[in-house]
């Protein structure tokens, strides 16, 4: 229950209960992100619209991945050890350079659906992924209308989409660390360290250059485009250059803005919303009643139907939304409308020194009916190269501001063609033999996978491999105090050990020796440990 | 917060047992909803209203969609683990978190267990299971669900304090020369004894063994009878457990029993002289629906009795020597009966110490018969439906000539018969069929489970001669069991092993287990200290036993893990009988829903050994299990050689004969 409807997903029994649990929550989020709040987008667009919307996301969150990728539910990003780190310092370099328009707020690269460098917590750049890798697989359709194309050049070009963003998520975005010095009005933080490092572009805390490293060699990467771009390194804040929009932080201009020019931004949300033909005014009183009177059938079947028709995918997942019974038309009214000045404060109070992930799941438990109301709309903009594609989020009026757009196409055409030439021609080389094990390693902090089973047909030591994995995933996740672990059956045995940030898993591929099982120091699978050590060390997997 | 519920199709509840935070919190919930001065409702009222929309969603969703629930989690933080057997419904709450899914399932499956070796082949008929759990007369219902329910508790306390219960095998009192003397005296002397005198009213006795506590001293089976199963064995201990609780030392009562006020009972008298028995009073011979006049008999006895509480209701003392009736797996050279009658007789020696006597009761022939019969009607019944949906040609002809031919020898030997014959068309024969299962139940349960189907017993003399023969042989040992019975060995007699914490090692053919006792009390200083790391160590012993099943259900049968500062073993082999250790092979997974792994309700090592027997056909399989918790700082390499080293040391001490 939540928002007052009834959610229901199914699931085949093998699905861990936390795994499905998070599927829903992300499922929901997901749907939020690109339309809104639920009851709003189902008084505004038609249900089989909707609802094919709802197949859209579950094969996305579904489809495209390895299983691995399924039992952790973690982003894809590109193999980083295939690639020159340069190009990923590029890439962050790039997002850093577009942060420069007050307008701004985060953004990361995208390459064939794979990251190549994100500033945004994974919960968001997982949203932001869906509608990529939409339009990377179907660039030939025309735009939808809500979507407004405004310069197309070739294989180059961009495009807005309107999304929400629920509060922490936009005070996520609206307190990079570095600032925080200059925002005594902004409230503590009580870890910024890890703050910081979340919110760093991926490249920079996982390839091996240190800070020093980075210095050095980043002017020489992109010189022409960033003079000041060491956002990262707090010892650089005096060389933070104070242009004409960024001289106060992003969070505190937004801030501003809103509380003095309320009005400006009632009428900017209520333009998007007469963009789309229907104002909200005109939903009321019998309309109203129509949309949701015979809701419950209907609604079940459309979304059913299409998710079954889209859906030949391994796991199985129905969707089932059920509109509760609407005891709460006023009181939603009430919300739908509450003055964007006071939903501004409320962020302000909501705010707290906790991870954005973790607030966003308190808040869902604690005030479900309210977070409906509090989705703040933004604009995610795309500037696309072939393959590769920036994508950034950005305050609402950005579109429509007269340089801002401008601004940040220019300043990035250049270095994102630059960069999508050599990710075309470095990962074009052949993968090197997978070598004789099988390994997962998971990031829980940055959410990634880095595993070499990905590209080969899954043989049966490779399927024991995810059958085991998954086991241990589960049992790591419920035990905090278990380090490590040893599991075998006949056929494999699997090594698994995990820290606070990671977990790691390992089978060493090799004829089964015949064992009885009963205890013997010099069996194989306690040699695991220490083959795995070094076998992963290659891999950039520090087990030590 | 526990609660664990039976309920029929037609959602009429059939058996229920709360602990008293469930009782209480209901109590409040549907209390608080009445009027001032109105009287608060029924307790079973309101566990009626409690769990009603769950039983109608279920069978909705059976009606509906083919499937149902196996669990669901609220939204504050209850468990609720669902499982239908034929036409009842058994649902396990939890409320406090002391359970796992895993725990309400195995609850389950134990509570089933044990209706069944109460009711025997009743069971199979869900009309008079119905009728047997929930009967109409409410003295007699009192009486049915206060027996389970206890039992239920006495599960519960052993499952939580007792490693034999925790890991489902049966513990011995580690003393061979002491053993191997009683099982000799209980066959010469004993069991001899009584099977040749003149008293014995055509019983015979088939098993004797003597239980100090929960962990078996000696045990000996009669030549011609049939192996003891663990399954049943451990039942059977949950039962003399539930008549004579382990409650001598008030110190080292837990909390558990001490909350349960049914069990304390006793504590104020000598438990021995007051046991907590099912009351069976002499029935009327010429009295066929001896239900009714049970009734009568109760109703005259126990006037003051209230009517809407469980809890008040007072059980009259029973005499301790009418005995049991409990339903054993057996097989003798006739072939396989899942449930055959036997009579349990159990004869405390001291407080602690009980004599155990099974007999085969002289009518038993009877239950082959009607079980034959259950199964060819069965197989005709199956036959039958496939007709109905493909071909209706008739042929399931030849079965039911046979059947007559044999249920009419069947009926004249049996004397009298109400059951309506009638061979008519192919259609007409499946609700005939059905009805004659129904029958053959009710035949079955008129000859051992109804009131009045224990008259003939070993007399009262016979059995008290045995047991003050039991008693002065064993009356020189009897505070040295008492003792031995709570350390039965120690981690102090495995020095080579440093930085062992505790082991348990299971020989799951044979259904035993040896394990260094993890006795807490507040009183004496364990091995493992005192108050919260005992406790700690305990919980993570406990937790391990389900983390090694886990991996055991999905195939796994190896894990080594560490957890904070220790670190856990667990490993499954097989063996064939000179020790010769063999190869593993792959073993199933199964899925989350299915049966608990353990030994009492369910037998999984069975089955495991089934399943391995049929890699390995020439040769008798056996299978053991070694769990071992260690010190986190000892090397890896050490564990494992101790490990190893102490499945070679225990193969030896676990050969001690069961008979």
């Amino acid at each position: 229950m939540r928002e007052q409807f009834l959610w229901a997903l199914s699931s085949s029994v093998d699905v861990p209960d936390v795994s499905i649990c998070e599927f829903l929550d992300q499922l929901i989020s997901l749907f939020c992100f690109y339309n809104g709040p639920v009851r709003q987008s189902y008084q505004l667009h038609s249900r089989a619209d909707l609802s094919a919307h709802w197949a859209k996301y579950l094969s996305h969150l579904q489809g495209g991945s390895t299983e691995l990728h399924h039992i952790f539910s973690c982003l894809q990003t590109i193999d980083a050890t295939k690639i020159d780190p340069l190009l990923l310092l590029k890439a962050a370099l790039i997002l850093q350079a577009c942060q420069r328009c007050p307008l701004v707020l985060a953004g990361c690269i995208l390459y064939r659906g794979r990251i190549v460098s994100t500033q945004m917590p994974p919960s968001l750049t997982l949203k932001v992924m869906v509608h990529e890798t939409e339009t990377y697989n179907q660039e030939h359709r025309p735009p939808a209308n809500e979507r407004s194309t405004f310069s197309t050049g070739g294989q180059s070009s961009t495009m807005t989409t309107p999304v929400f963003l629920n509060p922490s998520e936009v005070q996520a975005l609206h307190c990079p660390p570095v600032n925080r010095t200059c925002r005594s009005h902004c409230s503590p933080q009580p870890d910024p360290r890890a703050r910081k490092s979340r919110l760093l572009s991926r490249t920079l805390s996982d390839t091996p250059f240190s800070e020093q490293d980075l210095t050095n060699s980043s002017p020489s990467a992109s010189c022409q485009t960033m003079p000041c771009s060491h956002r990262s390194s707090l010892s650089d804040e005096s060389c933070f250059s104070p242009s004409p929009g960024s001289s106060q932080d992003s969070a505190h201009f937004a801030a501003t803005h809103q509380s003095e020019d309320s009005s400006h931004a009632d009428s900017e949300s209520h333009d998007y919303k007469l963009s789309n033909g229907i104002t909200l005014s005109e939903v009321n009183g019998d309309s109203k009643e129509a949309v949701f009177g015979d809701k419950e059938e209907t609604m079940i079947k459309t979304i059913i139907g299409s998710v079954e028709e889209g859906n030949s995918l391994t796991n199985g997942h129905h969707l089932t939304l059920e509109d509760e019974k609407d005891q709460n038309h006023e009181d939603h009214e009430r919300h739908l409308h509450r003055p964007v000045k006071e939903e501004r404060l409320d962020v302000g109070r909501r705010v707290l020194g906790d991870s954005p992930e973790k607030m966003w799941r308190e808040e869902n438990r604690t005030c479900g009916e309210e977070i409906d109301s509090e989705l703040l709309p933004m604009v995610l903009y795309e500037h696309r190269v072939r393959a590769l594609v920036l994508a950034l989020l950005v305050e609402p009026q950005f579109p429509t501001d007269r340089t801002a757009p401008e601004e940040v196409y220019h300043s990035s055409l250049a270095s994102l063609n630059g960069l999508e030439v050599h990710l075309r021609t470095s990962s074009s080389g052949a993968p090197g033999p997978p070598g004789p094990y099988s390994f997962a390693h998971y990031d829980c902090i940055q959410n990634t996978l880095t595993t070499n089973l990905s590209g080969r047909l899954p043989g049966p030591q490779d399927r024991s491999f995810v059958r085991a994995t998954a086991l241990l995933h589960s049992h790591f996740s419920h035990t905090y105090s278990a380090q490590e672990a040893i599991i075998r059956s006949a056929g494999a045995a699997v090594y698994g050990t995990r820290s606070a940030a990671q977990e790691t898993f390992f089978l060493q591929h090799a004829a089964t020796a015949r064992n009885s099982g009963i205890p013997n120091p010099l069996d194989s699978a306690f040699a695991l440990p220490n083959k795995a050590r070094h076998r992963l060390l290659k891999h950039g997997v520090n087990l030590l | 917060m526990k609660c664990l519920l039976v309920a029929s199709e037609s959602a009429e509840v059939l058996f229920y047992w709360t602990d008293p935070e469930f009782e209480l919190s209901a109590q409040e919930q549907y209390g608080a909803s009445q009027e001032d001065g109105e009287r608060p409702p029924a307790f079973e009222d309101s566990i009626n209203t409690l769990f009603a929309p769950i039983i109608i969603s279920c069978s909705t969703m059976v009606d509906q969609l083919g499937d149902s629930y196996t669990s669901f989690s609220t939204e504050n933080n209850h468990i609720y683990v669902l499982h239908q057997f034929d036409e009842c419904l058994y649902i396990a709450v939890n409320g406090d978190g002391e359970e796992s899914e895993d725990d309400l399932k195995r609850k389950i499956y134990v509570l089933k267990k044990l209706t069944e070796m109460l009711f025997g082949m009743v069971t199979l008929s869900s009309t008079l299971l119905r009728k047997e759990l929930r009967p109409q007369d409410t003295e007699l219902r009192c009486r049915v669900w206060r027996k389970l329910q206890g039992l239920l508790e006495t599960y519960s306390r052993l499952r939580d304090h007792d490693q034999s219960f925790l890991v489902e095998a049966v513990e011995r009192l580690i003393h061979p020369t002491l053993c191997e003397q009683c099982i000799e005296f209980l066959e010469r002397r004993l069991v001899q004894q009584i099977n040749t005198s003149v008293d014995r009213a055509g019983e015979e006795v088939q098993h004797a063994f003597i239980l100090v506590h929960t962990k078996l001293l000696a045990f000996y089976s009669s030549r011609n009878a049939s192996t003891l199963t663990s399954s049943d064995l451990l039942a059977l201990i949950i039962l003399v457990q539930h008549f004579y609780p382990s409650t001598t030392d008030p110190e080292e009562s837990t909390p558990e029993v001490s909350r349960s006020t049914f069990i304390l009972t006793n504590d104020d008298m000598d438990s021995a002289s007051a046991p907590e028995i099912f009351y069976t009073p002499e029935p009327s011979p010429t009295d066929n629906d001896s239900a009714e006049l049970i009734a009568d008999l109760f109703l005259s006895l126990t006037n003051q009795v209230a009517v809407d509480s469980l809890q008040t209701l007072e059980v009259p003392p029973q005499d301790p020597s009418t005995p049991s009736r409990v339903f054993l797996e057996t097989t003798l050279k006739e072939g396989f009966f899942p449930m055959m009658p036997h009579s349990m007789y159990c004869l405390p020696m001291w407080p602690g110490i009980t004599l155990v006597l099974l007999t085969k009761i002289p009518n038993s022939q009877i239950a082959m018969s009607i079980y034959n019969f259950l199964e060819g009607f069965t197989k005709l019944e199956k036959r039958l439906a496939e007709g109905q949906q493909g071909s209706p040609a008739s042929r399931g002809q030849l079965p039911v000539n046979e059947l007559r031919s044999k249920i009419d020898k069947f009926i004249r030997v049996l004397g009298s018969s109400d059951i309506q014959e009638s061979v008519c068309m192919c259609c007409r024969l499946l609700p005939w069929c059905r009805n004659m299962k129904i029958q053959l139940c009710a035949i079955y349960r008129q000859c051992y489970v109804a009131e009045g189907s224990s008259r003939q017993r070993l007399s009262t003399a016979l059995q008290d001669r045995a047991l003050t023969m039991v008693q002065d042989k064993l009356m020189d040992w009897k505070e040295f069991l008492l003792v031995k019975s709570k350390r039965n060995i120690t981690m102090v007699s495995y020095p080579e092993f440093p930085g062992l914490v505790h082991f348990i090692y299971i020989d799951r053919s044979a259904g035993q287990m040896i394990a260094p006792s993890l006795s807490i009390t507040e009183r004496a200083t364990s091995e493992l200290g005192k108050g919260p790391l005992a406790h700690f160590i305990k919980a993570k012993v406990w937790s391990l036993v389900g983390i090694a099943r886990r991996y055991l259900q999905k195939g796994y049968t190896t894990v080594t893990l560490r957890d904070g500062d220790y670190f856990f073993c667990y490993f499954l082999w097989f063996e064939n009988e000179t020790g010769f250790k063999l190869d593993v092979v792959e073993i199933p997974s199964l899925p989350d829903d299915s049966a608990p792994i353990g030994m009492l309700a369910c037998d999984y090592y069975r089955k495991l050994l089934r399943y391995y027997s049929k890699c390995q056909p020439s040769e008798v399989v056996k299978c053991y299990e070694l769990l071992t918790v260690h010190l986190g700082v000892i090397p890896t390499e050490y564990i494992l050689q101790h490990c190893s080293q102490l499945a070679r040391k225990l193969w030896e001490p676990s050969r001690i004969p069961l008979l």
